[in-house]
């Protein structure tokens, strides 16, 4: 069975139960806007870039402005023709945080091959495929640090920037999980019934279509999405569908905006870590945000996650 | 006296046949979540043996259930001994190396890590399938004739399970709707079907499977076209025999929504 529209879903679930539908969109405070193009030109002021949609746009470069690259850089160095995704003020015209080239490489360890640039492959779920990755050697040691068992079968996390057709992993994005990809510990007993807000870390991840807004979520039942790998988390997560409208918040920035579910997130679900982005939150990970919805809500691409709340919106 | 020896093989039977059918569920149900790896026997193996470790296991408890059932063979007496006290070893093994996992006796409800009470079962264990070593009949006629010794050794096991107060606790803090697997589709279809608002409705819908189903929380909707081109969407309520069903028009160019009929409950 075929989703012929999921947002048709939102519609007819909220007339057959008698509620509000959701509307996607972010909540109070000063809008920021994700804005993606390639560098056409770049100066210390002023940027031009080509949208996915082949238009030309200018904007202007905030003074306190940085940008990323691998590493930190001043917006003026980001080389021309390189991917950009940046977070912008007032309505889109004024950048504040450039990110160049940047992608997540996020799945469970398949092989590792290499002595000095490790050559890894990972398999990132039944939807996303499989993916081989390059840990340059000066990078080795930071990501080795966080992943101790470095190993097929256990899980990889990683931030790093896209050179040509490779992938290059810089940063580790999170402590590795001690267990096996395919042994997530069980959710706590509820015991109180269901919790009407759920607490835990929310993620990026650069699978997603090009300026898509939305999120993938691990407890999407198994024969909705033909997934077999749904349904597991490690947090008391409720079901739910492609389609529903999730309301994320970011406790550290303290925004919150209505994000629809477009995938399944079964990656996401196998990693049962924190997140201490601004304090330690609570274990699992709730939400697979694309980049525009997490960059929108305030969080920074390097740092990979931020503690967040989810209800139904 | 053969009352005596021959009284606790209906427990030795009735344990080995619950053994052998909480693992193969376990086995059916969970095998893709890795909690295997947490349990027994499969804790000390390699990861891609733990299957066959575990269906291995409950064949072996199956043979020896029907031996003691059927026939006097001492083979099949020595073998609930060796078994037991081989059972016995593994949890000591599973409690030094692993002292994370349950012991998997039960399948997953035996999650807890192996206790002194989980051990000392299956001591006792051993000890009736050694006493029952000198039993004259084969073990059905003693099914036929409860005896007190019997009973006592029945409470003996009870006491000594702990997975007696995992499912009192697993009925008392059952999951909320909203968190359980729900029953398969199909299922909830043929709920759908025999409930009042299906009557109302189906004679106008186009055809008679939705064009799509979809879980949310403690309801699943069906979206099925109407002949006129309008939507009809059903809810159905996930918990319960009789579960409420809730239903709803809305037009095709409508993106809002424009609930017709009020709820009705089946």
């Amino acid at each position: 069975m075929g989703y012929p529209s999921v947002e048709r879903r939102r519609v007819l679930a909220a007339a057959a139960l008698g509620r509000e539908a959701g509307v996607p969109g972010s909540g109070e405070g000063d809008p920021l806007r994700a804005v993606m193009g390639d560098i056409l030109d770049i100066s210390p002021h002023l940027i031009t870039i080509e949208t996915p949609e082949g238009a030309e746009e200018r904007l202007v470069i905030a003074p306190w402005a940085t940008a990323w690259h691998g590493g930190d850089q001043a917006p003026s160095d980001l080389p021309v023709g390189s991917t950009v995704i940046m977070r912008t003020l007032r309505d889109g015209r004024v950048v504040e945080r450039l990110w160049a080239d940047i992608t997540r490489l996020t799945g469970t360890i398949l092989s590792v091959e290499g002595r000095k640039d490790l050559s890894v492959q990972l398999d990132c779920g039944p939807h996303r495929g499989r993916r081989t990755i390059v840990i340059p050697y000066r990078a080795t040691g930071r990501i080795m640090v966080r992943h101790a068992r470095f190993e097929p079968g256990f899980l990889f996390d990683a931030i790093g920037i896209r050179k040509g057709e490779a992938s290059l992993a810089l940063l580790p994005a999170t402590s590795q999980p001690a267990y096996p990809a395919r042994a997530v510990p069980a959710p706590p007993p509820a015991y109180g019934g269901l919790q009407s807000r759920v607490s835990g870390t929310a993620t990026w991840s650069d699978v997603f279509d090009e300026e898509d807004r939305g999120a993938a979520y691990p407890m999407v039942e198994r024969s909705d999405v033909d997934c077999p790998d749904a349904e597991v988390s490690c947090t008391g997560l409720p079901y739910l569908a492609l389609g529903s409208m999730l309301q994320v918040r970011n406790i550290c920035t303290d925004r919150s905006a209505n994000v629809p579910i477009v995938a399944c997130g079964c990656v996401a679900g196998r990693f049962c870590d924190r997140c201490v982005e601004c304090d330690t939150s609570p274990r699992g990970r709730i939400a697979e945000l694309s980049p525009f919805s997490y960059v929108e809500l305030g969080g920074d691409l390097v740092k990979g996650c931020f503690n967040a709340q989810i209800g139904l919106g | 006296m053969t009352l005596v020896l021959a009284s606790q093989l209906p427990a030795l039977i009735v344990l080995l046949v619950l053994g052998a059918v909480a693992k193969v569920s376990t086995v059916r149900s969970g095998g893709e979540m890795g909690t295997l790896a947490r349990l027994g026997p499969a804790a000390l193996v390699p990861a891609r043996i733990e299957v066959p470790v575990l269906v291995v296991c409950a064949v072996g408890e199956l043979v020896i259930a029907t031996g003691l059932l059927v026939s006097t063979s001492p083979i099949f007496r020595w073998m609930a001994v060796a078994f037991f006290a081989m059972c016995t070893y593994v949890l000591l093994e599973v409690r030094r190396r692993r002292p994370d996992a349950g012991c998997g006796c039960f399948g997953e409800v035996s999650a807890a890590p192996v206790g002194l009470r989980s051990i000392a079962r299956t001591v006792a264990l051993t000890g009736m399938a050694v006493l029952s070593l000198w039993a004259e009949g084969p073990g059905w006629p003693v099914f036929m004739q409860p005896s007190w010794f019997m009973a006592a050794g029945v409470v003996v096991l009870l006491v000594l399970s702990p997975e007696l107060e995992e499912m009192v606790d697993r009925l008392r803090y059952r999951a909320p709707c909203e968190q359980r697997p729900g029953p398969a589709m199909e299922v909830t279809l043929a709920r759908l079907r025999s409930s009042g608002p299906w009557r109302q409705h189906h004679e106008q819908l186009a055809a008679v499977e939705p064009y799509d189903s979809w879980r949310e929380l403690c309801w699943r909707f069906f979206a099925f076209e109407r002949r006129d081109g309008a939507d009809v969407v059903f809810a159905v309520y996930l918990s319960g025999r009789r579960p409420a069903v809730r239903v709803a028009v809305v037009d095709h160019e409508d993106s809002g929504a424009l609930p017709v009929y009020t709820p009705v409950s089946a």
